[in-house]
Protein backbone atom coordinates (compact mmCIF):
# COMPACT_ATOMS: atom_id res chain seq x y z
CA UNK A 1 0.00 0.00 0.00
CA UNK A 2 1.70 3.35 -1.27
CA UNK A 3 1.65 6.17 1.78
CA UNK A 4 -0.80 8.13 -0.65
CA UNK A 5 -3.24 5.44 0.30
CA UNK A 6 -3.01 4.91 3.52
CA UNK A 7 -3.26 8.47 4.09
CA UNK A 8 -6.51 8.58 1.76
CA UNK A 9 -7.80 5.64 3.35
CA UNK A 10 -7.29 7.23 7.08
CA UNK A 11 -8.53 10.57 5.99
CA UNK A 12 -12.02 9.09 5.02
CA UNK A 13 -11.60 7.32 8.85
CA UNK A 14 -11.04 10.86 10.17
CA UNK A 15 -14.09 12.53 8.94
CA UNK A 16 -16.03 10.01 11.09
CA UNK A 17 -13.81 10.68 13.67
CA UNK A 18 -14.80 14.46 13.16
CA UNK A 19 -18.38 13.77 13.29
CA UNK A 20 -17.61 11.91 16.64
CA UNK A 21 -15.80 14.80 17.92
CA UNK A 22 -18.52 17.60 17.10
CA UNK A 23 -21.41 15.95 17.33
CA UNK A 24 -21.00 14.88 21.17
CA UNK A 25 -19.56 18.19 21.95
CA UNK A 26 -22.78 19.75 20.33
CA UNK A 27 -24.97 17.93 22.45
CA UNK A 28 -23.01 16.81 25.89
CA UNK A 29 -22.09 20.83 26.44
CA UNK A 30 -26.03 21.58 26.87
CA UNK A 31 -26.98 18.27 28.30
CA UNK A 32 -24.48 18.78 30.77
CA UNK A 33 -25.70 21.98 32.03
CA UNK A 34 -29.28 20.34 32.42
CA UNK A 35 -27.84 17.50 34.53
CA UNK A 36 -25.60 19.65 36.51
CA UNK A 37 -29.19 21.72 37.41
CA UNK A 38 -31.02 18.37 38.21
CA UNK A 39 -28.20 17.37 40.56
CA UNK A 40 -28.41 20.87 42.24
CA UNK A 41 -32.25 20.51 42.15
CA UNK A 42 -33.64 21.61 45.48
CA UNK A 43 -35.95 18.22 45.35
CA UNK A 44 -34.00 15.72 47.60
CA UNK A 45 -35.38 12.90 44.78
CA UNK A 46 -34.38 14.24 41.57
CA UNK A 47 -31.05 15.30 43.06
CA UNK A 48 -30.26 11.67 44.80
CA UNK A 49 -31.44 10.25 41.18
CA UNK A 50 -29.23 12.44 39.08
CA UNK A 51 -25.73 12.12 41.28
CA UNK A 52 -26.54 8.22 41.02
CA UNK A 53 -27.09 8.60 37.44
CA UNK A 54 -23.89 10.47 37.24
CA UNK A 55 -21.97 8.08 39.64
CA UNK A 56 -22.93 4.76 36.89
CA UNK A 57 -21.38 6.64 34.03
CA UNK A 58 -18.56 7.86 35.41
CA UNK A 59 -17.96 4.57 37.17
CA UNK A 60 -18.17 2.11 34.06
CA UNK A 61 -15.95 2.38 31.10
CA UNK A 62 -17.26 3.87 27.92
CA UNK A 63 -16.50 1.06 25.95
CA UNK A 64 -19.15 -0.96 28.40
CA UNK A 65 -21.68 1.88 27.38
CA UNK A 66 -20.88 1.93 23.87
CA UNK A 67 -22.14 -1.79 23.64
CA UNK A 68 -25.18 -1.19 25.92
CA UNK A 69 -26.52 1.59 23.73
CA UNK A 70 -26.05 0.22 20.51
CA UNK A 71 -27.09 -3.33 21.50
CA UNK A 72 -29.14 -2.80 24.32
CA UNK A 73 -32.16 -2.08 22.52
CA UNK A 74 -31.80 -5.04 20.11
CA UNK A 75 -31.34 -7.74 23.14
CA UNK A 76 -34.09 -5.81 25.33
CA UNK A 77 -37.10 -4.77 23.37
CA UNK A 78 -36.06 -6.65 19.94
CA UNK A 79 -35.76 -3.10 18.29
CA UNK A 80 -32.55 -2.95 15.09
CA UNK A 81 -29.58 -2.11 15.73
CA UNK A 82 -29.31 1.15 13.48
CA UNK A 83 -27.57 0.81 10.04
CA UNK A 84 -25.70 4.24 11.12
CA UNK A 85 -23.43 3.64 13.75
CA UNK A 86 -23.21 7.24 14.21
CA UNK A 87 -26.19 7.39 16.16
CA UNK A 88 -25.58 5.09 18.60
CA UNK A 89 -22.21 6.16 18.80
CA UNK A 90 -22.79 9.97 19.85
CA UNK A 91 -25.26 8.98 22.00
CA UNK A 92 -22.98 7.20 24.38
CA UNK A 93 -20.33 9.50 24.17
CA UNK A 94 -23.08 12.67 24.43
CA UNK A 95 -24.39 10.58 27.89
CA UNK A 96 -21.29 9.74 29.10
CA UNK A 97 -19.13 13.10 28.87
CA UNK A 98 -22.43 15.30 30.04
CA UNK A 99 -21.80 13.67 33.05
CA UNK A 100 -18.20 15.01 33.37
CA UNK A 101 -19.52 18.55 32.09
CA UNK A 102 -22.13 18.51 34.50
CA UNK A 103 -19.74 17.97 37.69
CA UNK A 104 -17.43 20.58 36.17
CA UNK A 105 -20.49 22.78 35.58
CA UNK A 106 -21.40 22.25 39.36
CA UNK A 107 -17.83 22.87 40.52
CA UNK A 108 -17.87 26.25 38.59
CA UNK A 109 -20.90 26.97 39.62
CA UNK A 110 -20.53 26.58 43.52
CA UNK A 111 -17.24 28.44 43.59
CA UNK A 112 -19.26 31.57 43.49
CA UNK A 113 -19.50 33.30 46.36
CA UNK A 114 -22.84 33.58 48.45
CA UNK A 115 -22.17 37.58 48.39
CA UNK A 116 -22.87 37.73 44.51
CA UNK A 117 -26.26 36.21 45.04
CA UNK A 118 -27.20 38.11 47.99
CA UNK A 119 -26.21 41.46 46.19
CA UNK A 120 -28.22 40.38 43.13
CA UNK A 121 -31.53 39.86 45.06
CA UNK A 122 -30.75 43.56 47.07
CA UNK A 123 -30.40 45.19 43.38
CA UNK A 124 -33.98 43.46 42.43
CA UNK A 125 -32.65 40.90 40.15
CA UNK A 126 -34.68 37.69 39.89
CA UNK A 127 -33.20 34.29 40.64
CA UNK A 128 -33.37 33.70 36.50
CA UNK A 129 -31.76 36.99 35.99
CA UNK A 130 -29.21 36.64 38.39
CA UNK A 131 -27.77 33.08 37.13
CA UNK A 132 -27.82 33.93 33.65
CA UNK A 133 -26.72 37.22 33.89
CA UNK A 134 -24.60 37.35 36.69
CA UNK A 135 -23.40 34.15 37.47
CA UNK A 136 -22.98 31.97 34.66
CA UNK A 137 -20.73 34.10 32.73
CA UNK A 138 -17.87 34.20 35.32
CA UNK A 139 -18.67 30.17 35.71
CA UNK A 140 -18.01 29.82 32.22
CA UNK A 141 -14.81 31.98 32.97
CA UNK A 142 -14.00 29.63 35.71
CA UNK A 143 -14.41 26.52 34.14
CA UNK A 144 -12.95 26.88 30.65
CA UNK A 145 -9.36 25.08 31.47
CA UNK A 146 -11.38 22.07 32.85
CA UNK A 147 -13.63 21.92 29.73
CA UNK A 148 -10.63 21.97 27.79
CA UNK A 149 -9.15 19.36 29.48
CA UNK A 150 -12.52 17.13 28.17
CA UNK A 151 -12.14 18.32 25.26
CA UNK A 152 -8.70 16.89 24.28
CA UNK A 153 -9.79 13.46 26.09
CA UNK A 154 -12.69 13.41 23.82
CA UNK A 155 -10.61 13.86 20.53
CA UNK A 156 -8.51 10.35 21.25
CA UNK A 157 -11.58 8.52 23.46
CA UNK A 158 -12.91 8.64 19.44
CA UNK A 159 -10.90 5.61 19.57
CA UNK A 160 -13.00 3.27 20.98
CA UNK A 161 -15.91 3.56 18.75
CA UNK A 162 -14.22 0.35 17.20
CA UNK A 163 -16.31 -1.56 20.12
CA UNK A 164 -19.35 -1.11 17.99
CA UNK A 165 -17.53 -1.34 14.59
CA UNK A 166 -17.90 1.83 13.33
CA UNK A 167 -14.97 2.62 11.00
CA UNK A 168 -13.01 5.22 12.64
CA UNK A 169 -9.77 6.32 12.20
CA UNK A 170 -7.97 4.11 14.61
CA UNK A 171 -10.03 1.16 13.29
CA UNK A 172 -8.74 1.64 9.83
CA UNK A 173 -5.13 2.33 11.07
CA UNK A 174 -5.48 -0.99 12.95
CA UNK A 175 -6.32 -2.61 9.79
CA UNK A 176 -3.78 -1.70 7.68
CA UNK A 177 -1.05 -2.36 10.53
CA UNK A 178 -2.21 -5.82 10.04
CA UNK A 179 -2.73 -5.89 6.22
CA UNK A 180 0.60 -4.40 5.62
CA UNK A 181 2.05 -5.93 9.29
CA UNK A 182 3.90 -2.43 9.85
CA UNK A 183 3.37 0.03 12.78
CA UNK A 184 3.17 2.80 10.07
CA UNK A 185 -0.33 3.79 10.23
CA UNK A 186 -0.41 3.60 14.67
CA UNK A 187 2.69 7.13 13.55
CA UNK A 188 0.11 8.38 11.34
CA UNK A 189 -3.03 7.90 13.29
CA UNK A 190 -0.99 9.50 16.49
CA UNK A 191 0.40 12.48 13.59
CA UNK A 192 -3.77 12.74 13.26
CA UNK A 193 -4.51 13.29 17.30
CA UNK A 194 -1.84 15.20 17.93
CA UNK A 195 -2.18 17.42 15.14
CA UNK A 196 -6.27 17.94 15.93
CA UNK A 197 -5.45 18.39 19.47
CA UNK A 198 -3.31 21.45 18.53
CA UNK A 199 -5.66 22.98 16.70
CA UNK A 200 -8.33 22.38 19.86
CA UNK A 201 -5.78 23.57 22.19
CA UNK A 202 -5.22 27.08 19.56
CA UNK A 203 -9.34 27.59 19.60
CA UNK A 204 -9.99 27.04 23.78
CA UNK A 205 -7.27 29.23 24.27
CA UNK A 206 -8.34 31.86 22.18
CA UNK A 207 -11.55 31.81 24.09
CA UNK A 208 -10.25 31.82 27.32
CA UNK A 209 -8.12 35.36 25.84
CA UNK A 210 -11.50 36.81 24.31
CA UNK A 211 -13.15 36.07 27.92
CA UNK A 212 -10.18 37.48 29.64
CA UNK A 213 -11.83 41.00 29.90
CA UNK A 214 -10.88 42.01 33.15
CA UNK A 215 -7.47 41.35 33.02
CA UNK B 1 -30.80 29.10 23.17
CA UNK B 2 -32.70 29.06 20.17
CA UNK B 3 -29.59 28.79 17.96
CA UNK B 4 -28.35 25.63 20.08
CA UNK B 5 -31.71 23.96 19.59
CA UNK B 6 -31.72 24.34 15.72
CA UNK B 7 -28.36 23.37 15.63
CA UNK B 8 -29.30 20.08 17.35
CA UNK B 9 -32.24 19.04 15.80
CA UNK B 10 -29.87 19.97 12.19
CA UNK B 11 -27.46 16.91 13.50
CA UNK B 12 -30.23 14.75 14.17
CA UNK B 13 -31.56 15.13 10.59
CA UNK B 14 -28.47 14.12 9.78
CA UNK B 15 -28.14 11.46 12.09
CA UNK B 16 -31.43 10.21 10.74
CA UNK B 17 -30.64 9.45 6.92
CA UNK B 18 -29.77 6.19 6.21
CA UNK B 19 -31.88 3.03 5.92
CA UNK B 20 -31.90 -1.00 5.53
CA UNK B 21 -31.89 -2.08 2.12
CA UNK B 22 -33.92 -5.83 1.74
CA UNK B 23 -31.91 -8.10 -0.81
CA UNK B 24 -28.63 -7.11 -0.02
CA UNK B 25 -26.51 -9.87 1.60
CA UNK B 26 -24.38 -8.40 4.20
CA UNK B 27 -21.24 -10.00 4.53
CA UNK B 28 -19.68 -9.71 8.34
CA UNK B 29 -15.56 -10.17 7.99
CA UNK B 30 -12.83 -9.86 10.57
CA UNK B 31 -11.03 -6.88 8.63
CA UNK B 32 -7.98 -8.13 10.25
CA UNK B 33 -7.27 -11.98 9.19
CA UNK B 34 -5.08 -12.36 6.34
CA UNK B 35 -5.66 -13.81 3.75
CA UNK B 36 -9.15 -14.95 3.78
CA UNK B 37 -10.79 -11.39 4.38
CA UNK B 38 -8.14 -8.08 4.77
CA UNK B 39 -8.02 -4.64 3.45
CA UNK B 40 -6.08 -4.82 0.56
CA UNK B 41 -3.40 -2.44 -0.87
CA UNK B 42 -5.61 -0.41 -2.49
CA UNK B 43 -7.70 0.03 0.37
CA UNK B 44 -10.49 -2.07 -0.30
CA UNK B 45 -11.69 -5.04 1.53
CA UNK B 46 -10.17 -8.50 -0.32
CA UNK B 47 -9.42 -11.68 0.55
CA UNK B 48 -10.42 -15.34 -0.70
CA UNK B 49 -13.36 -15.27 1.47
CA UNK B 50 -14.28 -11.83 0.06
CA UNK B 51 -14.30 -12.70 -3.27
CA UNK B 52 -15.84 -15.94 -3.40
CA UNK B 53 -18.84 -14.49 -1.45
CA UNK B 54 -18.92 -11.50 -3.88
CA UNK B 55 -18.97 -14.38 -6.41
CA UNK B 56 -21.53 -16.08 -5.16
CA UNK B 57 -23.73 -13.49 -4.66
CA UNK B 58 -23.38 -12.50 -8.52
CA UNK B 59 -24.79 -16.50 -8.71
CA UNK B 60 -27.56 -16.01 -6.37
CA UNK B 61 -28.50 -12.88 -7.32
CA UNK B 62 -28.18 -10.64 -4.24
CA UNK B 63 -26.97 -7.35 -3.80
CA UNK B 64 -23.59 -7.40 -2.02
CA UNK B 65 -22.33 -5.54 0.60
CA UNK B 66 -19.33 -5.70 3.22
CA UNK B 67 -19.51 -5.32 6.85
CA UNK B 68 -16.40 -5.59 9.04
CA UNK B 69 -17.40 -6.68 12.48
CA UNK B 70 -15.67 -6.67 15.70
CA UNK B 71 -14.36 -10.21 15.61
CA UNK B 72 -14.81 -10.68 19.70
CA UNK B 73 -18.82 -9.35 19.35
CA UNK B 74 -19.52 -11.13 16.21
CA UNK B 75 -22.76 -12.93 17.48
CA UNK B 76 -23.80 -10.19 18.70
CA UNK B 77 -23.67 -8.33 15.59
CA UNK B 78 -25.17 -11.21 13.31
CA UNK B 79 -27.90 -11.71 15.93
CA UNK B 80 -28.61 -7.76 15.54
CA UNK B 81 -29.14 -8.28 11.55
CA UNK B 82 -26.06 -5.90 11.15
CA UNK B 83 -24.90 -8.79 9.01
CA UNK B 84 -26.13 -11.72 7.14
CA UNK B 85 -23.11 -13.88 7.83
CA UNK B 86 -20.04 -14.42 9.39
CA UNK B 87 -17.68 -15.51 6.87
CA UNK B 88 -13.95 -14.64 7.58
CA UNK B 89 -12.10 -17.72 8.18
CA UNK B 90 -13.97 -18.45 10.99
CA UNK B 91 -14.08 -21.91 12.88
CA UNK B 92 -17.02 -24.13 13.65
CA UNK B 93 -16.97 -24.14 17.48
CA UNK B 94 -19.43 -26.80 19.29
CA UNK B 95 -20.69 -23.28 21.18
CA UNK B 96 -21.83 -22.26 18.01
CA UNK B 97 -24.02 -25.59 17.20
CA UNK B 98 -25.53 -25.39 20.30
CA UNK B 99 -26.31 -22.22 20.36
CA UNK B 100 -28.43 -22.74 17.76
CA UNK B 101 -26.73 -20.91 14.53
CA UNK B 102 -27.30 -22.61 11.41
CA UNK B 103 -23.52 -23.19 9.95
CA UNK B 104 -22.58 -24.42 6.35
CA UNK B 105 -20.82 -27.27 5.63
CA UNK B 106 -16.89 -26.97 6.39
CA UNK B 107 -14.88 -25.46 3.79
CA UNK B 108 -11.24 -25.28 5.24
CA UNK B 109 -9.35 -27.46 7.06
CA UNK B 110 -7.59 -25.81 9.60
CA UNK B 111 -4.81 -26.02 12.88
CA UNK B 112 -3.31 -24.22 15.53
CA UNK B 113 0.63 -24.32 15.63
CA UNK B 114 3.14 -22.50 17.79
CA UNK B 115 5.21 -19.64 16.07
CA UNK B 116 8.53 -18.68 17.95
CA UNK B 117 11.75 -16.95 17.43
CA UNK B 118 13.77 -18.36 15.06
CA UNK B 119 16.91 -18.64 17.42
CA UNK B 120 14.46 -20.29 20.14
CA UNK B 121 15.38 -23.64 21.65
CA UNK B 122 11.44 -24.35 22.18
CA UNK B 123 11.17 -27.11 19.67
CA UNK B 124 7.72 -28.61 20.59
CA UNK B 125 4.76 -27.79 23.25
CA UNK B 126 7.03 -30.27 25.77
CA UNK B 127 9.15 -27.25 25.68
CA UNK B 128 6.51 -24.10 26.92
CA UNK B 129 6.87 -25.22 30.62
CA UNK B 130 7.64 -22.12 32.36
CA UNK B 131 7.39 -20.01 29.36
CA UNK B 132 4.89 -16.91 28.56
CA UNK B 133 2.12 -17.62 25.23
CA UNK B 134 0.44 -15.21 23.39
CA UNK B 135 -3.17 -15.84 21.52
CA UNK B 136 -5.65 -13.33 19.67
CA UNK B 137 -8.17 -12.96 21.99
CA UNK B 138 -11.79 -14.46 20.55
CA UNK B 139 -9.78 -16.47 18.29
CA UNK B 140 -10.76 -20.39 18.13
CA UNK B 141 -6.98 -20.90 19.54
CA UNK B 142 -7.75 -19.03 22.93
CA UNK B 143 -10.53 -21.54 23.47
CA UNK B 144 -8.32 -24.43 22.77
CA UNK B 145 -5.92 -23.35 25.29
CA UNK B 146 -8.75 -23.00 28.00
CA UNK B 147 -10.75 -26.00 27.19
CA UNK B 148 -8.94 -28.99 25.16
CA UNK B 149 -5.50 -27.92 25.96
CA UNK B 150 -5.73 -26.80 29.39
CA UNK B 151 -3.35 -28.95 30.66
CA UNK B 152 -0.78 -27.47 28.22
CA UNK B 153 -1.51 -24.02 29.47
CA UNK B 154 -0.92 -25.13 33.26
CA UNK B 155 2.21 -25.23 32.46
CA UNK B 156 2.80 -22.10 31.29
CA UNK B 157 4.28 -18.93 33.32
CA UNK B 158 1.69 -16.95 31.96
CA UNK B 159 -0.96 -16.81 29.12
CA UNK B 160 -0.88 -13.21 27.16
CA UNK B 161 -4.23 -12.23 25.51
CA UNK B 162 -3.93 -9.80 22.50
CA UNK B 163 -6.24 -7.64 20.69
CA UNK B 164 -4.45 -8.85 17.13
CA UNK B 165 -2.43 -10.63 15.17
CA UNK B 166 0.30 -8.02 14.64
CA UNK B 167 0.69 -7.44 18.33
CA UNK B 168 1.03 -10.91 19.10
CA UNK B 169 4.09 -11.41 16.75
CA UNK B 170 5.51 -7.38 17.52
CA UNK B 171 5.22 -9.11 21.25
CA UNK B 172 7.54 -12.28 19.79
CA UNK B 173 9.79 -10.49 18.44
CA UNK B 174 10.21 -8.23 20.95
CA UNK B 175 10.99 -10.83 23.38
CA UNK B 176 8.52 -9.91 25.53
CA UNK B 177 6.79 -13.88 24.88
CA UNK B 178 8.32 -16.81 24.24
CA UNK B 179 5.79 -18.27 21.06
CA UNK B 180 2.60 -17.25 19.81
CA UNK B 181 -0.44 -19.82 19.68
CA UNK B 182 -2.14 -18.60 16.40
CA UNK B 183 -3.98 -20.44 13.17
CA UNK B 184 -2.24 -22.25 10.76
CA UNK B 185 -2.28 -19.97 7.59
CA UNK B 186 -1.92 -16.51 9.62
CA UNK B 187 1.47 -17.58 11.00
CA UNK B 188 2.12 -19.07 7.59
CA UNK B 189 1.85 -15.95 5.98
CA UNK B 190 3.62 -14.05 8.62
CA UNK B 191 6.81 -16.42 8.62
CA UNK B 192 7.06 -15.79 5.05
CA UNK B 193 7.58 -12.28 5.49
CA UNK B 194 9.59 -12.31 8.40
CA UNK B 195 12.44 -14.61 8.64
CA UNK B 196 12.88 -13.83 12.45
CA UNK B 197 9.80 -16.12 13.21
CA UNK B 198 9.87 -19.50 12.45
CA UNK B 199 6.62 -22.27 12.95
CA UNK B 200 7.06 -25.38 14.94
CA UNK B 201 6.17 -28.79 13.05
CA UNK B 202 3.67 -29.70 15.87
CA UNK B 203 -0.29 -29.46 14.91
CA UNK B 204 -2.39 -28.78 17.88
CA UNK B 205 -6.00 -29.22 17.35
CA UNK B 206 -8.31 -29.95 13.98
CA UNK B 207 -10.52 -27.35 13.14
CA UNK B 208 -12.92 -26.61 9.86
CA UNK B 209 -13.85 -23.39 8.93
CA UNK B 210 -17.82 -23.05 8.18
CA UNK B 211 -20.24 -19.69 7.39
CA UNK B 212 -22.64 -18.44 10.23
CA UNK B 213 -25.99 -17.45 10.14
CA UNK B 214 -28.63 -16.74 12.18
CA UNK B 215 -31.16 -19.37 13.39
CA UNK B 216 -33.88 -18.54 10.63
CA UNK B 217 -31.94 -18.05 8.12
CA UNK B 218 -31.53 -21.81 7.09
CA UNK B 219 -33.03 -21.20 3.52
CA UNK B 220 -30.03 -18.44 3.01
CA UNK B 221 -27.48 -20.97 4.02
CA UNK B 222 -28.84 -22.94 1.67
CA UNK B 223 -28.69 -20.63 -0.93
CA UNK B 224 -25.30 -19.70 -0.68
CA UNK B 225 -23.91 -23.26 -0.29
CA UNK B 226 -25.46 -23.62 -3.63
CA UNK B 227 -23.92 -20.84 -5.40
CA UNK B 228 -20.94 -22.04 -3.90
CA UNK B 229 -21.23 -25.17 -5.43
CA UNK B 230 -21.79 -23.87 -8.59
CA UNK B 231 -18.64 -21.89 -8.58
CA UNK B 232 -16.68 -25.25 -7.54
CA UNK B 233 -18.37 -26.34 -11.03
CA UNK B 234 -17.20 -23.97 -13.16
CA UNK B 235 -14.41 -23.58 -12.26
CA UNK B 236 -14.63 -20.32 -10.51
CA UNK B 237 -13.84 -21.53 -7.21
CA UNK B 238 -10.74 -22.96 -8.32
CA UNK B 239 -9.40 -19.64 -10.28
CA UNK B 240 -9.92 -17.33 -7.12
CA UNK B 241 -8.07 -20.19 -5.15
CA UNK B 242 -4.91 -19.86 -7.43
CA UNK B 243 -4.52 -16.20 -6.31
CA UNK B 244 -4.18 -17.50 -2.59
CA UNK B 245 -1.49 -20.28 -2.17
CA UNK B 246 -1.33 -20.50 1.17
CA UNK B 247 -4.69 -22.02 1.67
CA UNK B 248 -5.17 -23.79 -1.71
CA UNK B 249 -4.43 -27.03 -0.31
CA UNK B 250 -6.66 -26.80 2.57
CA UNK B 251 -9.97 -26.22 0.65
CA UNK B 252 -12.28 -29.48 1.11
CA UNK B 253 -14.22 -28.17 -2.13
CA UNK B 254 -10.87 -28.94 -4.38
CA UNK B 255 -10.13 -32.22 -2.73
CA UNK B 256 -13.44 -33.34 -3.05
CA UNK B 257 -12.38 -33.70 -7.08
Amino acid sequence: MTLTTMFLKMGEGFGKTCAIFFLTLLFSLPLGMLVALLRMSRNRLVSALTRGVISILRGTPLMLQLLAVTYGPYYLFGISVSRNKLIPVVTAFAINYAAYFAEIYRGGIESMPVGQYEAAQVLGYTRKQTFLRIILPQVIKRILPSVTNEVVTLVKDTSMAFTVSYQEMFTIGKQIANSQTSFIPFLVAGLFYYVFNLLVDFAMGRVEKRLSYYR
Amino acid sequence: MKKILAWMLAAMMVLGCGAAMADTFVHGIDPEYDPFSYMGPDGEYTGFDVEIARAACEVAGLDYEIFPVNWDTKEVQLDAHECDVIWSGMTIKQSMIDAGYVISAPYYDSTQVLVVRADSDIKSSADLAGKIVAVQLGTSGEDLLHGELADLTATFQELVTTENFLTAFTNLEGNAVDAVFVDLPVADKYAKEHDTVTILDEELGKEQYGLLFRAEDQELCAKIEAAVQTLVENGTYAEIAAKYPSIENNLLFLQAK
